[in-house]
């Protein structure tokens, strides 16, 4: 419907009620001919609406890029973008997609081939891990624009309190005997989201396993590998914090934001979460709302470790960019992603939304570095980052663990892990509901 | 918030309309005419008893309007606020209003807003315009499937709505109307339609048709007894169905959802669902208590101006004796 | 409607076939339009479902489409969480209705019996509950319990179980309970009316004699007034649990399903629309529709509530 709004508009406005919204649009268009991208942007701190009309300034009256939002949480704007693409929206020009959803819309060919040119550009100018995730069986199918990291968040005094070395890295077991000393609260997320799936992921990762061996298998030959050491680790160490309420009682309903909220509390201990954390938590200092020594207080570290002197796998995240298979104008919208993802515009995003760049140029910009004094440690991060498992499937692979891993109480050791590869195998064999 | 405030003064006088009593009597007139005897008999009592009636209109009061106080009291809070444990804000702060009027829900919710209002009105006027029709044939005339007519509006309204967003969005795919206004308002009618007929076909069989033909044997043509007589007669049942009927598609929430995925047709119910805070792990608790009350005054305005009239024609098309 | 009009004269004359004929064509006339697109937007819909849930059908993989004849309703009625969600839903269902029925009869009461100051103030603030948007009532009863932005738990610190640390959402008993208990604030106004109507039609003459002959105020309820109010309970009964028996909204927006507070709706919804499992999506759709169906032919069949009567045909 949208993209009819240049000319075609003016006459089906008249035929259609449903065009109307259309033919506002239309009115605000700038000039007659000037084809319209829409970007479809996952909720920030107005970033990329500031992006896209940077971006559309740059193209000088070749397009113009609009944005529309999607829903705030990673699993509804899934369904958006999928269900729309599956719609065979002409509309859907760029979009910005979680990375694990991405084989999800690559297989069944919802996302239009990346342009030679923009693959190279991509390829050397982002981090490992953020390029791990635009691929799908070997070819690159999204172009990365900001990656994302958890880093392990901590109150200096409960870490001095605890006697915790913090320049080392430290472990899970750890943590939580410094809460039960100190009589803390960790900021896990440990309600049923997608954060659940991140959270076991990376310690499943951190034990040396992935969840999926094979993440290009057929639906009924996935196999997962929860019934694991690395498995039985994972379920150890999220039973344990669930059963002893070391999480807090909020910890089954608590996602990213009501564990940083617990971070700044007064039983705030250690808390692994993105860096939005820190921007936030200094917004609350300077209004107000938090104890103005608050920031003083808090240092960063590495995701922690699942065993003990094996090195984490700290979560991935990001937004990638994709470009719609049924867009009109796909090579004009490549060129937009090239601008949106270029290293200024990725540093500028960093500092003034605090997501953290893809390319590593960002990392050297001083201003970035002002503002985030940990930025240095997200680049390596980054770099020891692995992403969650890549599969078409992988909606029903995460919802399946996010049921069997919540409550985090009600998780046993000795009988999740297994029970959960045996419901995943279930559910996509299409023998079990989910 | 208080309940004891003078809100009847306004409908006191809606009542006394002259001739809105005798059409639609069900509930509101038989009431008050029925519970004259008791309280002559209870005169006595009265000055207790009055007391009495008061305290209970104020739980009522308080059951029914707190939980909206409390989102109203949350609109005021200021994100470092939100976890005080209290039900007033410390200090009432009106940043959510600004973000969803100004701020970056700006788009968001406004559009929302325009869809939601233009979806609501076409479908309420199309679905009162059908059932006017439909209604008066069933009030006045006598055609074989008229019992199926009901039967069907009856299942109609019944059915889950849930079921048919699977089939419907499948449908709208095909034919290009998803994510439009168009692929709201057609199973806004699934919604509307029925209780349209029924509340309508009630009214209609109350009023009094042969004036239309005493109107015509004093010489009126049948256009003007039309005008004159029949329609300031069946104008307040079409009135208030269509209020009834804007109740309902102004709270479908399952179509919103999953017959949308742009500011192009979304309407305000699913697009609470998209606001967030300042960062996409921040809650918006704020702003969408802030949009949860502009989207609640209009029912609000609504149910003061015309309680007397939505109370007659709820009732009036449920039971029938 | 003006064309309406002037063909109304309505005797049932000598040219009885005739006019019955020609009334008859007006009737489908004016009200085929509405029948026809309630047909269309319901029946076609079901229609399309049943057949879709032949098949295993993924909305991202429609090259895999495949006839599996009842197969999707054989993994369905075989998987615990289905009927783990029947009985939540059933649960809500049958709790909600019978606290809305008590609480709506004697709100009913209130507004039969009100003296003229209270009672239109009454009927408006009982509206409020049943204009607002569900969802909207949905968050305000969020935002009252939940452990992060809520009051409750230090309102009610003084009940016994109530303290600073409950969090009603992460266990299935209570989140049920704030779910059930939005529901019931919500659609509590919308019975009472329909018994209100029921009410007013109890034949005054009839408790007054019994009132004269000496009965109580309970006799009187129970041997005149209730019974004479049946068929109004019944239907508003019906009316709610079919109502109930979808929900939806608060489920989705408290919990989305979390510990076990799924219902059969949010099941149908993740898997056609989250999961684009079309296919078993449609399958849990058409069931859904035979659960409500069956109870709408229990309540007629079996305990002859006159649907009919409602839009009062004759």
């Amino acid at each position: 419907m949208r993209q009819t709004r240049s000319r075609a508009a003016r006459g089906a406005t008249l035929a259609s009620v449903a065009a109307a919204g259309a033919l506002l649009m239309a009115g605000c268009a700038p000039a007659e001919e000037t084809p319209t991208l829409t970007w479809y942007t996952n909720p920030d701190d107005g970033g990329q609406a500031e992006i896209a009309k940077i971006c559309t300034d740059a193209a000088d009256g070749r397009y113009t890029i609009e944005t529309s939002m999607l829903p705030n949480d990673a699993a509804s704007q899934r369904e958006q973008l999928t269900r729309r693409l599956a719609a065979g929206d002409t509309s859907m020009d760029i979009m910005s997609l979680d990375p694990p959803f991405i084989p999800e819309l690559a297989e069944p060919g919802f996302l239009a081939p990346v342009p030679q040119d923009v693959q190279e550009h991509a390829k050397a100018n982002t981090l490992e891990g953020a390029l791990a995730g635009a691929m799908w069986k070997d070819t690159m199918v999204s172009v990365p624009f900001w990656a994302n990291t958890q880093l392990l968040w901590y109150r200096k005094s409960v870490a001095e309190e605890a006697g915790l070395d913090m320049s080392q890295p430290v472990t899970w077991d750890q943590l939580i005997e410094a809460a039960r000393q100190t009589d803390t609260e960790l900021g896990v997320q440990g309600n049923r989201a997608e954060s659940m799936t991140v959270w076991v992921n990376a310690l499943v990762e951190g034990g040396g396993e992935s969840i999926i061996a094979d993440p290009a298998a057929p639906a009924n030959e996935i196999q997962t590998n929860l019934d694991s050491e690395a498995g039985r680790k994972t379920a150890e160490i999220i039973s344990t914090i669930g059963r002893e309420g070391l999480g807090s009682a909020g910890l089954p309903t608590q996602a990213e934001n009501e564990s940083m909220l617990l971070f700044q509390g007064d039983t705030g201990s250690f808390m692994v979460n993105w860096p939005f954390v820190w921007p936030a938590t200094l917004k609350g200092a300077e209004s107000g709302a938090l104890p103005a020594d608050l920031p003083e207080d808090i240092g960063w570290a590495l995701y922690p470790q699942t065993m003990e002197g094996q090195e984490s796998a700290p979560p991935l995240g990001g937004i990638n960019l994709g470009v719609g298979a049924e867009s009109e104008h796909p090579e004009l919208a490549y060129d937009a992603v090239s601008c949106i993802t270029s290293a200024e515009n990725q540093a500028l995003y960093f500092r003034d939304n605090g997501n953290p760049a893809a390319d590593p140029k960002a990392y050297e910009d001083p201003e970035v570095l002002d503002q985030y004094p940990m930025a240095p440690l997200v680049r390596d991060s980054l770099d020891q980052a692995a992403p969650r498992p890549q599969t078409p499937y992988y909606n029903e692979v995460s919802t399946a663990i996010q049921l069997s891993f919540t409550p985090p109480s009600a998780v046993d050791p000795a009988t999740t892990p297994a029970a959960t590869d045996q419901f995943i195998e279930e559910v996509l064999r299409g023998e079990r509901l989910l | 918030m208080s309940t004891g405030n003078p809100v009847p003064a306004p409908q006191e006088a809606v009542t006394t309309r002259p001739g809105t009593d005798d059409r639609h009597p069900e509930a509101g007139g038989s009431v008050g005419r029925r519970d004259v005897a008791p309280e002559t008999a209870r005169r006595g009592k009265r000055g207790q008893g009055t007391l009495l009636w008061w305290i209970l209109a104020l739980v009522i009061g308080v059951w029914c309007l707190f939980p909206l106080f409390s989102i109203f009291a949350t609109s005021f809070k200021a994100p470092s606020d939100l976890a005080n444990g209290a039900l007033l804000p410390t200090t009432w702060s009106t940043e959510n209003y600004r973000e969803i009027f100004v701020g970056d829900s700006r788009e968001l919710f406004l559009t929302a807003l325009r869809n939601s209002i233009g979806i609501t009105v076409i479908a309420t006027l199309i679905a009162v315009v059908l059932a006017t029709l439909a209604a008066y044939a069933i009030a006045r005339l006598d055609f074989p499937g008229k019992k199926l007519v009901l039967t069907v509006s009856l299942m109609v309204s019944m059915f889950p709505v849930i079921s048919l967003v699977t089939p419907l969005f499948n449908m709208w795919r095909v034919l290009g109307l998803y994510d439009t206004w168009l692929g709201l308002i057609i199973p806004y009618l699934s919604l509307t339609l029925p209780i349209s007929i029924w509340t309508l076909a009630a009214f209609f069989k109350q009023i009094p048709w042969e004036l239309d033909q005493a109107a015509q044997v004093d010489g009126a043509t049948p256009l003007q007894a039309f005008r004159k007589v029949i329609v300031p007669l069946a104008a307040p049942g079409v009135f208030t169905t269509a209020i009834i009927a804007f109740f309902i598609a102004w709270n479908d929430f399952v179509f919103g959802i999953s017959l949308t995925s742009t500011e192009t047709a979304r309407t305000v119910p699913a697009a609470l669902a998209f606001f967030t805070g300042a960062s996409q792990f921040e809650s918006p608790t704020g702003a969408i208590s802030a949009a949860a009350i502009i989207v609640t005054i209009p029912i609000v305005i609504l149910v003061l101006l015309f309680q007397r009239q939505i109370v007659a024609g709820l009732t009036n098309g449920a039971v029938k004796g | 409607m003006s064309t309406a009009v002037e063909s109304t004269p309505r005797p049932r004359g000598r040219a009885k076939s005739a006019r019955a004929t020609s009334e008859a064509r007006l009737g489908w006339l004016l009200a085929g339009p509405a029948f026809f697109v309630m047909l269309f937007v319901v029946l076609y819909p079901i229609l399309q479902a049943l057949y879709d849930s032949l098949f295993t059908y993924r909305l991202t993989a429609p090259d895999d489409k495949q006839f599996v004849g009842l197969a999707n309703y054989g993994v369905i009625l075989s998987d615990p969480v289905f009927w783990k969600d029947l009985g939540v839903t059933v649960l809500i269902t049958v709790v909600t209705v019978l606290v809305e029925l008590i609480l709506g009869f004697l709100l009913a009461l209130a507004m039969h019996h009100a003296i003229k100051q209270t009672r239109g103030l009454i009927r408006t603030m009982i509206l409020v509950p049943y204009g607002i948007i569900t969802v909207v009532s949905a968050f305000a009863w969020y935002y009252m319990f939940s452990i992060d932005s809520g009051f409750i738990n230090s309102w009610f610190s003084w009940v016994p179980g109530i303290t600073a640390d409950l969090n009603w959402f992460a266990e299935g008993s209570t989140a049920l309970s704030v779910i059930m208990l939005s529901e019931i604030w919500k659609t509590t106004p919308f019975i009472s009316l329909l018994l209100l109507a029921g009410l007013a039609q109890v034949p005054g003459d009839l408790t007054e004699a019994a009132a004269v002959d000496g009965a109580s105020w309970w006799q009187r309820m129970r041997l005149v007034i209730l019974p004479n109010m049946k068929a109004s309970i019944m239907v508003a009964v019906l009316f709610r649990a079919m109502d109930a028996f979808r929900i939806f909204d608060a489920v989705y927006i408290m919990t989305n399903g979390a510990y076990g507070t799924e219902v059969l709706s949010l099941l149908a919804y993740r898997t056609s629309i989250g999961r684009l499992e079309i296919g078993m999506g449609s399958a849990i759709s058409v069931i859904l529709f035979l659960c409500v169906a069956l109870m709408a032919f229990i309540a007629v069949k079996v305990f002859k509530v006159d649907l009919a009567d409602r839009g009062g045909s004759k």
